[in-house]
């Protein structure tokens, strides 16, 4: 695989939050790679820094947020030419990043009920990233495209509804015209940070075949952030499993379900609940809570919680080994295995 | 949105018998005999007089008769007299109210703009030096009493300085020394606005700005003063609107205290005045004025947010 197929790459993420004058570490040390045209799930519980790692990214982040890394490197293609941009080295709301915030990445968020604006028609404010993008082109010309964006969303009547306000939406109808929001620029990336988590299970469903069919027609690169692992199995191509603001256990789709190493990893996969199971048994859970981010303690973050601690987990910081090709665990049970960072 | 002014139009009509009404017994049960005001003691009319003045005046006749009859003459312009001075009360109000409302809206304007305008730009600017100072004087203008503060600046800038006349509202010398006698008052009045709405807007404005919606806004790409007012402000100033409108009641009737302290010849003076002579029926006419303008705030606190926010306009 040619380098440049990599349309996103991340060294040595770290981001922190200075809270009552103490810095908080929510989002150590994450590297990954985000291959063309294929989806990669971030994968972890509630506060575990997923959606902190890729707001990251793009760079939308609260006031008290410090980020660092080595480099962001994106990949831009236009034809055959290819652009390099670091993002780590640009400024959050300067110039060249809204550049690349629709035409190049777009985002769809968790909340389809709070994240369109009350006030403003629907169509109004699918079509105003791209009225902001091609200065040139006319307010008829963007509702066209707008309305054929609407209509391969399977948004129903398109022609009224674009004039309709959010409220009048239902949820999955809202997240839709979020999506469309989105893609409406064509971006290369799309971050879907939790997009179906609000919405019912028959709604989910259909968002996700969306989602599925445009990445397969239209080759996009997705990163999706979900808590949900029916969904990774549905739509992931790579999966990185996040704890506590570290990635510990990254591979291909197969690697993590066919061979979860991981302890964590495993216990997420036996918490998943499945249809037809005996009665009487119960659904298993892992045992204790998410630390608090703020007390954390040296070694494995994991090891309050882990089945297999040992004496050494508690001590420096765990390395990831690379138990098969493409295939990293951030556990000391793995340490016969080829250290890699 | 037309049909949307007329019926909340129509809705203030059944409001304003049923305060009137409500005014009128309220008066009633105070047991205030509007004759012990009007007839000198000296004077020892006899009780037979003061009955035959009682029922010439049609003070004998049930209560709801007096309140139609009431209500029917002001419906006919006809707002009564003043027990106290004999004069007119349309004369009396009209006489008043171009000072009442001149303070009152230079106030609104002036407090409006500066206090939306700091909020704004201290929500924006977190922790900046504007939002320091903004925090700072807030607490000092919502701790100081107004009549306090205005009687610092009269000492300050009247008496001692000289800049400005000690009170009043015209003295020779043209419109120039008109705007002198408004500086004080309105420079009280915006302050203590101003502190309020400055940490109101301040507040709403950092609300809406860590919404979901100003991320969304973000992520498309657009400018960032673009986020602010269109996105941010439009959505913020709801709210807001809510207390500027309510600010124009509180303006009319209760700028009492800042028009008693600078001797301003408006409206409150004038509910003060009568207030302490008994003077019915002006207490009456004034009350309802007061309770109207509060009406009229109300209706424009839907209308405004109407114009703000569709599912106003459009919710029914």
């Amino acid at each position: 695989m040619n380098e440049k197929d990599i349309v996103l790459s991340v060294k040595n993420l770290n981001t922190s939050f200075i809270s009552d004058r103490k810095e908080i570490k929510i989002v150590k040390n994450v590297s990954l790679d985000l291959k063309r045209a294929t989806t990669l799930a971030i994968v972890g519980e509630s506060g575990c820094g997923k959606s902190v790692t890729v707001h990251s990214i793009v760079k939308l982040m609260p006031k008290n947020a410090r980020v660092k890394a080595d480099y962001i490197l994106y990949n831009q293609k236009r034809g055959d030419k290819i652009t390099e941009f670091d993002l780590s080295k640009l400024e959050p709301y300067g110039k060249e990043m809204r550049a690349l915030r629709g035409p190049d990445i777009g985002m769809v968020f968790q909340d389809p009920m709070s994240s369109l604006n009350p006030v403003y028609k629907v169509g109004d404010q699918v079509a105003e990233g791209l009225l902001e993008h091609n200065p040139k082109m006319s307010k008829e010309e963007a509702k066209e495209q707008v309305l054929a964006m609407f209509r391969e969303l399977g948004i129903p009547d398109p022609e009224n509804r674009i004039n309709d306000f959010p409220y009048q939406f239902s949820g999955g109808m809202k997240q839709r015209v979020v999506i469309a929001l989105a893609m409406i620029c064509n971006p290369e990336i799309i971050i879907a940070d939790e997009p179906t988590t609000a919405l019912d299970v028959t709604i989910q469903a259909q968002i996700m075949e969306l989602m599925k069919s445009l990445q397969t027609e239209k080759n996009k690169s997705i990163i999706l952030i979900t808590h949900n692992m029916g969904l990774v199995a549905e739509m992931a191509d790579e999966v990185c499993v996040m704890y506590m603001g570290r990635i510990v256990e990254f591979g291909t789709l197969e690697h993590i379900f066919n061979n979860p190493s991981h302890p964590y990893t495993k216990a997420l996969l036996r918490s998943v609940p499945v249809l037809g199971m005996e009665e009487g048994r119960l659904l298993e859970t892992i045992p204790g809570i998410t630390p608090n981010p703020a007390e954390l303690k040296e070694g494995c973050e994991f090891a309050d919680r882990c089945p297999d601690c040992r004496d050494e987990c508690r001590k420096g910081t765990i390395p990831a080994f690379e138990v098969e090709p493409g295939h990293k665990v951030r556990c000391l049970n793995f340490n016969s295995f080829k250290e890699v960072d | 949105m037309l049909k949307f002014i007329i019926k909340k139009l129509l809705q203030m009509i059944p409001m304003l018998l049923v305060i009137s009404l409500l005014v009128f017994i309220g008066l009633e049960l105070t047991g205030i005999d509007p004759l012990s005001y009007m007839v000198s003691p000296d004077m020892a009319g006899s009780a037979e007089n003061l009955e035959r003045l009682r029922e010439q005046m049609g003070l004998n006749d049930p209560l709801f008769t007096r309140y139609f009859r009431w209500v029917s003459e002001m419906l006919r312009g006809d707002f009564g007299y003043s027990i106290v001075s004999g004069t007119p009360i349309s004369q009396i109000i009209a006489v008043r109210i171009p000072a009442t409302i001149e303070l009152a809206l230079l106030a609104l304007v002036f407090s409006t703009i500066i206090g939306v305008g700091i909020g704004i730009v201290s929500a924006i600017k977190q922790n900046g030096i504007i939002d320091y100072v903004g925090r700072v004087f807030a607490v000092v203008g919502q701790s100081i009493p107004q009549f306090f503060f205005g009687i610092i600046l009269i000492q300050i800038f009247a008496v001692s300085m000289g800049w400005f006349p000690v009170g009043q509202r015209i003295s020779p010398g043209g419109n120039w020394s008109r705007i002198q006698h408004l500086v004080l008052p309105v420079t009280t009045l915006t302050l203590s606005m101003c502190a309020v709405l400055m940490r109101y807007a301040r507040n709403t404005m950092l609300d809406v700005m860590n919404s979901d919606y100003i991320k969304t806004a973000r992520s498309k790409g657009i400018p960032e003063w673009k986020v602010i007012i269109k996105h941010g402000f439009r959505n913020a100033m709801r709210p807001v609107l809510v207390i500027i409108c309510f600010r124009l009641p509180m303006l009319i009737g209760g700028s009492v205290v800042i028009e008693s302290v600078f001797s301003w010849p408006g409206i409150g003076t004038i509910i003060a005045s009568s207030v302490i002579a008994g003077d019915m029926p002006v207490i009456m006419v004034t009350t309802l004025m007061v309770a109207a303008s509060i009406l009229v705030a109300s209706f424009l606190v839907d209308v405004f947010t109407a114009l703000l926010d569709p599912r106003v306009r459009l919710g029914d």
